[in-house]
């Protein structure tokens, strides 16, 4: 049996970070990951937004964490993961968009986050040719940005790596035994393992890892596709949010990267539920008329490639971050509902320094996060 | 222009004019033909500047499956090899990334087409044919999506005649002449549609797969089964300057000089000695292009002996034991070196030649296309695979086997049908490689015509047997199928027909004429410049020159479209000749002096996003990649094709580091297989534009 501190299931987008910020205190750290590479799971299907402007603390405050650590990755850290501050904005054409956005917007300058509301000639002077029929201004933080969810991921990886991190890919867990309320040995494929801390980051198999050890946390991955385009010349900085409904489908996002693609992704109404990531014939007819629509200047783009990817949900819409209290050694960093890749980083830096460190200012985020909450609330910005 | 004004064996027609700029000058193409032979054919080479490196690039593919032929088509980038050349077209070169043309109107109407289908056949090559007769005739509604403008595939390129058995698969007729046929059969039946420059973009979930029509539009087809007759794509391969516009793979020269009749280029040298390099330099030299040489690593030809002895005496030397070392070139390649190797296929530098060419082309060898089978197949569709799509033979058994593969999907589509054995043997031989190579025998000559056959070794192949009205030609009898090799069994009446039929051009007629002299028949497919009374060289069967003979008589049958040279000869050698040099021997000569360097970490792998060799290399080792998906990290894979080039140079790249590739994990295939513009995914209409 392998024994180590820090034990963590998944090396995606929550795994890689938390590996790299546990080590880096000086634990022994190893991570199990049942696919044969870094980040296979849905950070590879992430688009890489990273926003700070959520509606809630704990997200705001991991994903301002998040974005102190993405951007001064390259010159801390020497790994460019493309990070680019173009910000996130939220253009309004119906009214009652215009008042949910500036009610939420209330609540997010209380966090005192860096948003506010733009007229709709500031709206098309940051994104020159966006449709200004029916316009009526929106939302910009321009903190917010973008990084390469497959440099990320490398990039903690490596340096995980360094850190003194062991990785053990294609290994899948098949059975976890606990004694005493203690988790006292981990199966996988090939292996066995045993470790101080447990954490579970395994994603959208979240709930399946917690169902090993008899708790069932309520993650239920629903699947959103998404899509990019050739290169081009650049044309706008921030990621584009238009949160009106339309036929079968919810808000839908899209920005130009640091390449010069464009990325984007739609929210299928109703909800798509389960794990099938195959491609659909609806997706591209579907989001490209919203793109055309608000952005004709896209018309033109040539789409490159499509994917469909989990959005690993919980009932609130809000991760579940804490110890399980029925087992002793084992943290959950489950349910990002769709955000793993925004909120990784952070989570990792504030998890390792709680528990290796003891710090206690982020016991807020524990708290709200709980696996034990009332799962009734419903998030206001998803 | 480089427009081929006659060939020997195509008919050229008259063609419409239109006139483009490019880069705001002047020029006029044919209406209709791709953009990027209109562009060669008016000697342009450079289409682009790539966006990584500003390194100049051309035509590669010429098969709408990379984008290195991406121009700026009225402020637009297109892909130049899959888009017509209309009148007035406003062509740029395209620097680095291209910029969105500014069109602010709201979105104009979109629709939805949709089309359904029992079975969409993908690919219209010869096994795609075959397979969608196959299933009509059992009641199947067929859609054959085919990207090209007609119907055929590789067979529209194949100006030689074909091999196989004349009963099977056509053999002996020319290969776009067997495509007209098999058209001809698909249009004429009620169950069969027919989508051409259909480009197949994706299969998906709810069994619906999104075809790009025309350049166009996006139109959807439900279906209950499929078969995947996408043929084949050209490897690569690496070596420095394989970058270079000018060096392209020999199926977008075929495209370039058969298809379209543009003379592309003055001077070319092969890499790659299987039947594609093989038949690309016949291809080259019937449209008055020098071969100054083939290249290949291996010890023998990899193509047929009748090829390439066929090549040989056409004046084309053969390099075998030999790899390419560098292509050279400012913006587009001027010279190719090549050199011998040791048995561990290392380059000897000592043994470097140097030729002056202003095109090299790359036929090492096919790699099937047949991602959808495999995606068709994980999502539980009933699929069959055919043709090269399936396995890398002659279109002759692909024409055979799309027949089985069509009956295969009935089948699993429920048709109560039974499948004779039979039918999987003749498959198997007409995909045979060529075997054993026999001595060649000699006949007592008379005075009467008789056949002498230069077909030594065993191929899948027996048009001469059939075609005989007296049966002076069988196959000797060692397999007990058409691999066998031919023999003159007696009573010749001289009637020519194997010599103009044998796809080798391995038959000659000869008669004694007196104790010195003898009369010879060979086939000649080039065009005729000389007369009764020239001397012609004469070659044996490896490609020596024996002796000159004079011209007697020149008829040219019609139905094969081949010359019948009557030439008189010495007796003594008469049965040696197989043959007439087309090509000067000063033609082909290296220059005296190699000239080159040797930088093979220059090599580029991912041409999509310019990573060489030694960036794959030291990324695999540094960061002991076991999985494909790691290289995107270094943007291998991501880039406009998809990976569907450099992957296939992958397995060979790990083999060098010592990698098992069984260990690595493959990359993820996913939608779209070609880019497709915005305004096409939803047919907008263009009608908010005309408002303006």
């Amino acid at each position: 049996m392998k024994t180590y501190d820090i034990l963590i299931i998944g090396a995606g987008s929550i795994g890689l970070p938390t590996a790299y910020y546990f080590a880096n205190k000086g634990v022994s750290v190893a991570v199990i990951e049942k696919e044969s590479s870094v980040g296979r799971g849905q950070n590879k299907a992430a688009i890489g937004g990273i926003r700070a402007t959520h509606s809630d603390p704990a997200k705001i405050a991991i994903c301002q964490e998040s974005i102190r650590q993405i951007s001064t990755m390259n010159k801390d850290l020497g790994y460019d993961v493309n990070w680019k501050q173009g910000g996130y904005l939220y253009p309004v054409y119906l009214e009652k968009d215009e008042k949910a956005l500036r009610s939420l917007l209330e609540i997010q300058k209380r966090f005192k986050l860096n948003i506010d509301w733009l007229s709709p000639l500031e709206i098309s002077v940051l994104v020159p040719g966006i449709n200004m029929h029916d316009l009526r201004g929106g939302t910009f933080s321009p903190e917010d940005g973008s990084a390469s969810p497959l440099l990320v991921a490398d990039a903690y990886y490596q340096l995980a790596k360094k850190a003194g991190a062991q990785f053990f890919f294609n290994e899948e867990v098949t059975s976890i035994k606990t004694e005493n309320k203690r988790i006292t040995e981990i199966r996988t494929s090939t292996e066995s393992y045993s470790a101080g801390l447990i954490i579970n980051c395994a994603g959208a198999y979240g709930r399946e890892i917690g169902l090993l050890t008899g708790q069932d946390f309520p993650v239920y991955p629903d699947s959103h596709e998404a899509g990019i385009t050739q290169p081009v010349k650049h044309l706008f900085d921030p990621m584009i949010v238009d949160i009106r409904p339309a036929d079968s489908s919810k808000n839908y996002y899209f920005y130009q990267n640091s390449e010069g693609q464009v990325v984007f992704c739609i929210t299928p109404e109703p909800a798509k539920v389960g794990l099938d990531c195959d491609n659909t014939s609806e997706f591209l007819p579907q989001v490209v008329k919203r793109m055309i629509d608000i952005y004709p200047r896209l018309r033109n783009l040539l789409v490159r490639r499509t994917w469909r990817g989990l959005y690993p949900m919980t009932p609130d819409g809000f991760p579940i971050i804490g110890m399980n209290r029925d087992i002793e050694n084992n943290l959950l960093a489950i349910g990002m509902c769709g955000q793993g890749f925004m909120l990784g980083p952070g989570l990792g830096k504030i998890l390792a320094e709680s528990f290796i460190d003891g710090n206690k200012e982020h016991d807020f985020i524990f708290e709200q996060l709980s696996p034990y909450r009332n799962f009734d609330a419903e998030e206001m910005l998803k | 222009m480089r427009e081929i004004k006659q060939h020997p064996v195509l008919t050229v027609e008259d063609k419409k004019h239109v006139n483009f700029t490019y880069n705001g000058q002047d020029y006029y193409g044919v209406e209709g033909e791709a953009v990027s032979s209109a562009l060669i054919a008016n000697n342009i080479q450079i289409f682009s500047l790539h966006h990584k490196n500003d390194v100049a690039q051309g035509i590669f593919c010429a098969n709408g499956q990379c984008s290195h032929c991406t121009v700026l088509i009225n402020g637009s980038p297109v892909k130049s090899c899959i888009t017509p050349l209309e009148n007035n077209m406003d062509i740029r070169r395209l620097d680095g990334l291209p910029e969105l043309p500014e069109t602010n109107d709201v979105q104009g109407k979109s629709r939805d087409i949709q089309h359904q289908c029992d079975v969409l056949v993908i690919g219209g090559g010869p096994s795609g044919l075959t397979a969608a007769l196959e299933l009509a005739n059992n009641g199947f509604k067929v859609i054959i999506a085919d990207d090209k403008a007609h119907l055929g595939g590789k067979l529209l390129l194949q100006t030689h005649k074909f091999f196989g058995s004349k009963a099977d698969c056509y053999a002996g007729t020319r290969g776009h002449d067997i495509a007209r046929i098999l058209e001809e059969q698909v249009r004429d039946h009620d169950n069969i549609s027919v989508m051409t420059q259909t480009i197949v973009a994706g299969i998906y979930k709810d069994r619906k797969a999104g075809l790009f029509v025309n350049n166009e539009r996006y139109e959807i087809v439900s279906f209950e089964g499929l078969i995947i007759s996408a043929g084949a794509r050209e490897r690569s391969l690496v070596f420095p300057g394989n970058h270079l516009p000018g060096i392209y793979g020999a199926g977008a020269f075929q495209t370039l000089v058969n298809r379209d009749l543009i003379r592309s280029s003055d001077e070319i040298f092969i890499v790659g000695s299987g039947n594609v390099g093989l038949i690309a330099a016949y291809h080259a030299l019937q449209a008055g292009i020098a071969v100054k040489g083939i290249c290949d690593i291996l010890q023998e030809p990899g193509g047929y002996k009748v090829h390439a002895d066929k090549i040989q005496r056409m004046g084309v030397p053969l390099y075998m034991k030999h790899t390419i070392l560098h292509a050279e070139g400012d913006d587009k390649v001027k010279k190719v070196t090549i050199a011998e190797v040791d048995d561990q296929w290392r380059p000897i530098l000592s043994t470097a030649k140097t030729f002056e060419v202003d095109t090299l082309l790359i036929a090492v060898g096919l790699a099937s296309i047949d991602a959808f089978y495999d995606m068709a197949n994980s999502f539980g569709f009933p699929v069959v695979k055919a043709g090269d799509a399936d396995e890398i033979a002659e279109a002759s058994s692909a024409m055979f086997g799309g027949r089985i593969a069509g009956l295969t999907l009935a089948k699993k589509l429920g048709k109560d049908i039974i499948i004779d054995e039979s039918f999987y043997q003749k498959a198997n031989i007409l995909k045979s490689h060529p075997g054993k190579i026999y001595p060649k025998k000699t006949i007592t000559l008379t005075e009467r015509f008789q056949p002498v056959i230069h077909c030594l070794q065993e191929i899948p192949c027996n048009p001469c047997e059939t075609i005989c009205p007296v049966h002076a030609i069988s196959l000797h009898p060692r397999k007990g199928n058409i691999m066998d090799i031919p023999e003159y069994t007696g009573h010749c009446t001289g009637c020519m027909k194997c010599v103009a039929i044998c796809p080798g051009l391995a038959i000659s007629l000869v008669r004694k004429l007196d104790d010195v002299h003898a009369e010879i028949v060979v086939p000649y497919e080039f065009i005729v410049d000389f007369d009764l009374g020239d001397p012609l060289p004469l070659m044996d069967i490896d490609g020596h020159y024996v002796e000159n003979g004079i011209v007697k008589k020149i008829r040219f049958d019609k139905k094969t479209r081949t010359t019948l040279l009557t030439l008189q000869a010495s007796l003594q050698y008469a049965q040696d000749i197989a043959g007439i040099r087309v090509q000067e021997s000063t033609l082909i000569s290296p220059l005296p002096e190699a000239s080159y360097s040797f930088l093979p970490d220059d090599a580029i792998v991912c041409r999509c996003e310019m990573v060489n060799i030694k960036e794959v290399k030291d990324y695999i080792v540094e960061h002991d990649v076991r999985d494909i998906n790691q290289l995107k990290n270094i943007r291998v894979g991501m880039g406009s094709c998809g990976g569907k080039n450099c992957s296939l140079l992958l397995p060979r790249i790990f083999k060098e580091l010592n990698i098992p590739f069984e260990e690595v994990t493959p990359s993820t295939s996913r939608p779209l297989t070609v880019e497709i513009p915005l305004h096409s995914l939803i047919n907008e209409s263009k009608s908010s534009e005309d408002n303006k």
